[in-house]
């Protein structure tokens, strides 16, 4: 069984962190740990509870959200829509009240909802390692994943989120309402000039072994003025680009599927 | 009697335990709280169908908190058991603990005995099994074709053979052939249901505490408490006077609770140890090792006529039973009880057969044989209704069956309300029948 | 490795207990307090039989370890009734049926409660929302969210508080 350890700061959990390697485990909100059995002998679970992590800080142009805050806390103290939808439907309201953003990052397929709306809203994750703060663009940190697993990044401690310029809209494809393990899930940005799109940001998880945002999508609707045929397009070029997977939830050819449409459904919103 | 002298009959009847459910004072089997019980888990196959070669439980019992294992060299009594046995269902196919074969993935194997859940998880996880694989049968019609091997020595076909050497539970009423001929369509397809888990909210367990007079007592969560104490006293060769069953409050059944899967074992455990033992299973064993309702597949042939009758319907239905057969032969008999549906049909021919395969024992749940049978005819009425262009309400009303009609199991129809009931559904639906279809009642045939 | 003695907060009672490693708060409150309302369907967070209010909030006791609840106050369906009177919650899920087995009934009735004291006057899609991590075999939502219902018309006409 493993130990229960809880530094008392940024510092000393990133140290354990680089001591023990692959022996710990960061604990937050335990939503997903938990579930697992441990494994019998030894390895060690790192407390984030005692690390100060569960702020929101509101600064000039944007929020600081610490890594251990709670999807519910998120909810209320950053008021972007997109975001707010994203943390409803993960789980049921017990399960935001103790998830964590941070969790939620690390989540593996077909959990982690909240990626997409944090690749759309371009976040930057800030981790402690042994030999310092490292900052990275969400996207980054998913172009580490192999294997639908995680990197070895070190403690994330906080995101860093920019008000959003442009509108973002956010859907979740599942088999009922609430609490539920997603289908696909989409997010979407778009500046726009007139009525041009002028930069796009289009989200998935679902689609792929790990969240991504989907080029191919964007490149469609860059450009257009968001009118039908954009949006078809965008959509036929999600389905084509994706490589999702077969599980308990659903099929990879109705995963495909749903992609398109949703992509479709969150730009249509957007139009 | 008039509705007044009725007590129950029109009223809203006061559940009992409504309250101590609203202020969680109801006692389930897990309530009670022993010092110094033990916690069972089971070491399961890994394998659908093999030979065991081996197994080595001494790295399980060397694990910390392990307090001891049983195999199936530890049974006192039965190796093998049916739970109908007493009522001369038969034969004794199922294993306590798997020997010689597994036939299952998920069979328990060896019990292991841990001062906690944790332990005895972990003991039960070092368990050592040296499998030799066999070929596994998963397809119900493949299984009986005789190009796989017999799962048991008790089936060579891998089907069940009812009393004087019936391979089905049947029906033969009138000529099927004869009516197929004189039909003018042949409506014919396949049908098939999945596994469904009854997904009590509280998962199977007890708690097995000897006493000083020698008696063992069990709470459990079990359906069926006195069938469940007379299975295990036979189980375990001892009297059921030994034993102190104390059920109730059962979080949820469904039928997924008949299967005495977990008393015998707690029992003598309890036996050995002299300590209490609870055996709870966790929800993946709930999900993936408690027995479902079975998957059947239904191969229907109907002989209709132009204007809407069916004149012969032929069918041939598989239970897949799983590994052994537990309840199944019962469940094939209710579901060729509910055949050809609830239509009334000159001629019918079923066959409705239990066969094995290596896929986990499957058994009750609401509606035990029922539900699938119910599943594929409607579906297939659907089906005839398209085939020869005819409302599928008015073929439903038109093949009804009515008060005095010979069902098929030669049993004449005293209380029928079919027809009634598809009216009143209709007019809930919104959908219009023709005068005549409206006239029509469960004592007569105006319409044909 | 060793046990702990930990002291929790419990329906208004300090408790001083020792729990083994890693000993969840659920294996606490019904093995060592002997709470037994609190329900153990899925141990991994996917039922909410063992849900129980932690300051005031909806929490999973399953997926909660005892030992870092530290000095929160823990509510379990027992703590509703701690002068024995049954709370209008209660007597909503009673008079709307909405029990059958009732190994779920403890949960919702703690999930409803944890709503009702933030949203005194739900809508039907917000009881729905807030029961979702509740699930239920026997009854059929439909009498839960009616019990719910009933309970929130039932406290503000009285201006009393839930529970
Ligand atoms: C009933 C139920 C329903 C769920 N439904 C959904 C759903 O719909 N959508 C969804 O996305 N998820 C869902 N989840 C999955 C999961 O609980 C969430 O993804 C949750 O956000 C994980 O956060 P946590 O704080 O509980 O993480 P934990 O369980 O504590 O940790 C999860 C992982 O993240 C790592 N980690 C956590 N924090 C850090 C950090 N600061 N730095 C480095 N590594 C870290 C941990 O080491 C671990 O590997 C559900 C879970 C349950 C129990
Ligand atoms: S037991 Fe905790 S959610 Fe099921
Ligand atoms: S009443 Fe049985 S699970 Fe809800």
């Amino acid at each position: 069984m493993p130990e229960l350890l809880r530094p008392g700061s940024i510092d000393e959990a990133a140290d354990l962190i680089a001591r023990h390697g692959a022996a710990a485990a960061v604990l937050a909100g335990g939503t997903s740990l938990m579930r697992e059995t441990y494994p019998s002998d030894g390895g060690y679970l790192i407390g984030v509870d005692r690390l100060g992590l569960d702020r929101v800080v509101a600064r000039d142009g944007g929020w600081s959200v610490g890594a251990a805050v709670s999807l519910s806390v998120l909810r209320e103290a950053v008021p972007i829509a997109a975001l707010q939808a994203a943390t409803r439907e993960i789980g049921g309201p017990a399960v935001q009240n103790m998830a964590t953003v941070g969790g939620n990052l690390f989540a593996r397929a077909p959990f982690g909802d909240l990626a997409p709306a944090l690749l759309a809203l371009g976040a930057q994750l800030v981790f402690a390692t042994a030999d310092g703060e490292t900052t990275q663009p969400i996207e980054d940190f998913y172009a580490g994943w192999a294997d639908g697993a995680p990197p070895s990044t070190g403690l994330l401690t906080r995101i860093e989120l920019d008000a959003p310029s442009g509108d973002c809209a956010y859907l979740k494809c599942a088999r009922r309402r609430y609490s539920t393990p997603s289908v696909v899930t989409v997010a979407a940005s778009v500046q726009k000039d007139g009525g041009t799109v002028t930069d796009a940001r289009i989200a998935l998880s679902g689609a792929h072994a790990q969240p991504t945002r989907c080029a191919a999508a964007e490149q469609a609707v860059i450009g257009s003025s968001l009118d039908e045929a954009a949006i078809a397009a965008a959509a036929s070029a999600t389905e084509g680009a994706v490589e999702p997977r077969t599980d308990a939830v659903a099929s990879d050819w109705y995963r495909r599927r749903m992609t398109g449409v949703f992509v479709g459904r969150a730009l249509a919103a957007l139009a | 009697m008039s509705m007044k002298e009725l007590g129950v009959v029109g009223r809203n009847v006061g559940q009992r335990d409504l309250e101590s459910h609203a202020r969680g004072q109801t006692t389930y089997y897990e309530d009670v709280h022993y010092p110094r019980m033990l916690h069972l888990k089971m070491h399961r196959s890994a394998e659908p169908h093999a030979r065991i070669v081996s197994v080595d439980t001494s790295a399980a019992e060397a694990s910390p908190g392990v307090v001891c294992v049983l195999t199936h060299e530890d049974l006192p009594g039965k190796k093998v058991w049916n739970g109908l046995a007493a009522v001369g269902v038969g034969p004794e196919d199922e294993p306590i603990l798997a020997f010689d074969k597994v036939r299952w993935r998920g069979e328990p194997i060896v019990a292991v005995l841990g001062e906690s859940a944790e332990a005895a998880r972990a003991g039960a996880a070092k368990v050592e099994v040296d499998y030799d694989p066999l070929p596994g049968v998963f397809d119900v019609e493949e299984a009986i074709s005789g190009s796989l091997p017999a799962l048991t020595a008790h089936w060579p076909n891998n089907h069940y053979i009812y009393p004087d050497d019936h391979g089905a539970a049947q029906i033969r009423f009138g000529d099927v052939e004869q009516g197929f001929a004189e039909a003018d369509h042949i409506v014919e397809d396949s049908y098939q249901t999945s596994p469904i888990e009854q997904a009590p909210m509280e998962t199977n367990g007890c708690i097995a505490k000897p006493g000083g007079d020698g008696r063992i007592t069990v709470h459990t969560n079990t359906q069926a408490v006195h069938f469940a104490r007379d299975n295990t006293a036979a189980i375990l060769g001892i009297a059921p006077g030994k034993l102190r069953f104390l059920g109730g409050t059962v979080g949820g059944g469904f039928g997924g609770k008949v299967d005495v899967a977990v008393e015998p074992i707690s029992v003598l455990a309890a036996m050995r140890t002299g300590r209490p033992v609870k055996f709870k299973y966790t929800r993946e064993e709930e999900m993936q090792v408690s027995s479902t309702r079975s998957a059947w597949r239904l191969n229907i042939k109907d002989g209709v006529m132009d204007d809407g009758r069916i004149v012969a319907r032929k069918i041939t239905s598989y239970q897949d039973s799983g590994a052994y057969l537990r309840f199944s032969s019962y469940g094939s008999m209710k579901h060729a009880g509910h055949m050809p549906g609830p239509y009334t049909i000159p001629n019918v021919w079923v066959d409705a057969r239990v066969v094995f395969t290596n896929r986990p024992p499957s058994s009750a749940m609401r509606g035990f044989g029922v539900m699938a049978a119910s599943f594929a005819i409607e579906l297939q009425m659907d089906k005839v209704a398209k085939t020869i262009g005819m409302d599928p309400w008015q073929l439903r009303l038109l093949n009804a069956y009515r008060n005095g009609d010979m069902r098929a199991h030669r049993k004449v129809n005293e209380d029928a309300a079919m027809v009634e009931t598809i009216q009143a559904a209709a007019q809930l639906a919104g959908h219009e029948l023709p005068a005549e279809y409206q006239a029509m009642t469960s004592w007569d045939r105006k319409a044909s | 490795m060793e046990d702990k003695l930990i002291r929790l907060a419990v329906n208004g009672r300090d408790e001083a207990v020792v729990i083994q490693p890693l000993a969840t708060l659920q294996d606490v409150l019904r093995d060592k307090l002997e709470l037994n309302a609190v329900k153990s369907g899925c141990g991994q967070g996917g039922c909410g039989s063992c849900s129980v209010l932690v300051d005031g909030e909806l929490q999973l006791s399953c997926l909660t370890l005892a030992e870092r609840v530290g000095d929160a106050e823990v509510t379990t369906l027992e703590g509703l009734n701690e002068t024995n009177a049954i709370v209008p919650l209660q007597q909503a899920f009673i008079e709307n049926y909405a029990a059958q087995c009732g190994y779920c009934t403890a949960g919702m009735v703690m999930a409803a409660k944890a709503l009702l004291d933030r949203n005194p006057a739900p809508s039907r899609d917000e009881i729905v929302e807030g029961l979702s991590g509740n699930l239920c075999r026997c009854t059929g939502f439909a009498p839960i969210v009616r019990a719910v219902q009933q309970a929130a018309q039932a406290l503000s006409d009285t201006g009393e508080e839930a529970s």
